[in-house]
């Protein structure tokens, strides 16, 4: 852990930071997310209490903005999970198994990389309501193809290993061998692409937004911020800027960071 | 080459009927149908119409209709935009789509494979950091940020070009396209330099440095050539994405491409115009990578018979 820690680079300290700020923001904001101040619609930046000023129907910017990256985050890291579960299931599978059932399993998921998902994602959405839990698993279920690839690759490299063969010889049981000699050793790489997952993931949960089709109000992310605020850019440029860039800022950190752990790992 | 062609042809048509089932079935899962509008329709009426459009025969009935229709070319009325079949909707929205699709893709090669050649030649300088920053930069760039924010500045603060619509000329283009090709151009620059950096460390560039020959010669003629490969197995991927982002694009400037219709026609519960756009989208995206793989036999020779 201390290893972990000391690999924690600047970019995902100012993540951290953005999140905590998220976190501690409503608890000492004068205004809530969806609370209308009826004296300030369309207030400009550092009026009164509103520091980023308001939107189009009087709603503090500041604070949408923490409930947005709140939301948007929760989302990512819970739909980075599920393909994680997913990935590691399926990829450590194939590449125990080996054989067929690895030649099988990995030609569906060259299958499904080249198809049009994102569009079986929209009609999901459309189709079975706009659930917040929906969300995450239906972004979850496509984001796990690049893990499920490491994986085997990781799993198919440690099987010729000695210590994995000594395990075999002295007759231990598949079920702990996977658990207490695989799975450790590939928590590093698995690790590195999930951080490169969550960038992945609150594109796609920005962009389901963005289409109105993501998160419903009254809770807020940042895609529909973005969205509110491209609706509204000619009287109001803030409303587009000031998510934009925070959701740019967060996408550019991850991507940095997983790309560093990555590099590190493999 | 022609086998490799067949061959995917052959594994292209239970893909494309894969997803056009699925998608069929779960459009048909929805709740509510075409015929919602603001005012209900009298329940005659909305039997009369289920009647006129098969939807109350079997769904798997149904479901053999529509394939069957398909496989001659014809992709049905559209429930919605009732005076239009989709194959006219979508006659209307695919040039679009493909014109802002293509040049993006040629935009994106264009810039990532220069960015990426110019950083490996530099490799390990300041150049070569700056480039690879700013690639990892774009790739984190998502369209429906960067769309509105060009907008925001080149339409609405410098006024140089439209904001929304298809104008008059080719300027409607620059905007859409480059908020579409920059999340790419920054993945194929850092593929680019990448591959460069291992092929240059191979035996035939060292021959060919031994042999005196110019370094943009062995640059161009025996570096970049397999330092491509990766390039080529990103493509098909890549015009996925493309794709994807094009629905974005065509919302934020206001174009008909086939991507609004597809969102449009999924709220509207129109099913044939999704399924349509969905049947479209799938081919182009298999036709790309039957493409793309055919650069990569061109590209490494090895791989022709793979």
């Amino acid at each position: 852990m201390r290893r972990l820690l000391n690999r924690v680079h600047w970019p995902l300290w100012v993540v951290l930071v953005l999140i905590a700020l998220a976190l501690i923001l409503p608890l000492v904001s004068p205004w809530t997310y969806d609370q209308i101040d009826w004296e300030a619609v369309r207030a400009p930046a550092f009026s009164g209490s509103h520091i980023f000023g308001t939107d189009e129907i009087g709603r503090d910017r500041l604070a949408r903005l923490a409930a947005g990256t709140q939301v948007t985050l929760m989302v990512a890291i819970a739909a980075a999970l599920v393909s994680l579960v997913v990935g590691i299931a399926w990829g450590a599978t194939a590449g125990w198994v080996g054989g067929k059932v690895d030649e099988a399993m990995m030609r569906f998921v060259d299958a499904l990389y080249a198809l049009p998902f994102m569009f079986i994602v929209i009609l999901l959405m459309v189709i079975f309501g706009r659930s917040i839990l929906l969300v995450f698993i239906g972004i979850g279920l496509v984001e796990w193809l690049t893990m499920a690839r490491v994986v085997r690759g990781q799993v198919m490299a440690l099987k010729q290993r000695p210590f994995i063969l000594a395990a075999e010889a002295a007759g231990t049981p598949p079920r702990t061998i996977i658990l207490k000699h695989v799975l450790p050793n590939i928590a590093g790489v698995a690790l590195a692409y999930l951080m490169l997952t969550v960038p992945q993931v609150v594109m796609v949960e920005s962009f389901l937004s963005f289409l109105g089709l993501g998160v419903q109000e009254p809770l807020t992310s940042l895609g529909i911020l973005v969205k509110e605020g491209a609706d509204d850019m000619d009287m109001t440029p803030l409303g587009l800027l000031l998510p934009g860039g925070l959701l740019v800022i967060i996408l550019v950190c991850l991507t940095i960071e997983g790309e560093r752990l990555r590099d590190i790992f493999s | 080459m022609l086998a490799l062609v067949a061959r995917r042809l052959m594994t292209a048509i239970p893909t494309l009927l894969a997803i056009i089932l699925t998608s069929f079935f779960l459009m048909r899962l929805a709740p509510g149908g075409p015929f919602d509008g603001e005012r209900p329709l009298p329940p005659e009426t909305q039997a009369a119409l289920q009647t006129a459009y098969g939807l109350d025969k079997p769904l798997w009935e149904q479901a053999w209709l529509y394939i069957s229709r398909l496989a001659q070319g014809d992709f049905g009325p559209s429930l919605v935009y009732r005076d239009f079949t989709v194959s006219e909707l979508v006659a209307q929205g695919l040039p679009i789509s493909l014109t802002l699709g293509g040049l993006a893709i040629a935009l994106a090669l264009l810039i990532g494979v220069s960015a990426g050649l110019f950083a490996a030649v530099r490799a390990g300088k300041a150049a070569d950091k700056t480039i690879m920053m700013l690639a990892t930069v774009a790739t984190a760039l998502p369209t429906f940020v960067t769309g509105p924010a060009l907008a925001l500045l080149f339409g609405l603060w410098l006024g140089l070009l439209p904001v929304s619509g298809t104008g008059e000329g080719w300027s409607w283009l620059i905007m859409p396209v480059v908020a579409l090709a920059l999340p790419v151009s920054g993945a194929i620059a850092k593929l680019t330099r990448a591959g460069l950096a291992t092929v240059l460390k191979q035996d035939h560039i060292r021959t060919a440095r031994a042999r005196g020959l110019p370094e943009t010669k062995i640059l161009f003629k025996h570096g970049l050539r397999p330092a491509l490969v990766p390039v080529a197995s990103y493509l098909g991927p890549a015009a996925a994405g493309l794709l994807t982002g094009a629905v974005v694009v065509e919302t934020v400037f206001g174009l008909p491409g086939l991507g609004r219709y597809f969102v449009q026609g999924a709220l509207n519960r129109d099913y044939p115009l999704v399924l349509g756009v969905v049947t479209l989208y799938a081919t182009l995206i298999i036709l790309f990578n039957l493409f793309a793989d055919l650069i990569y036999g061109w590209l490494d020779p090895r791989m022709r018979d793979g």
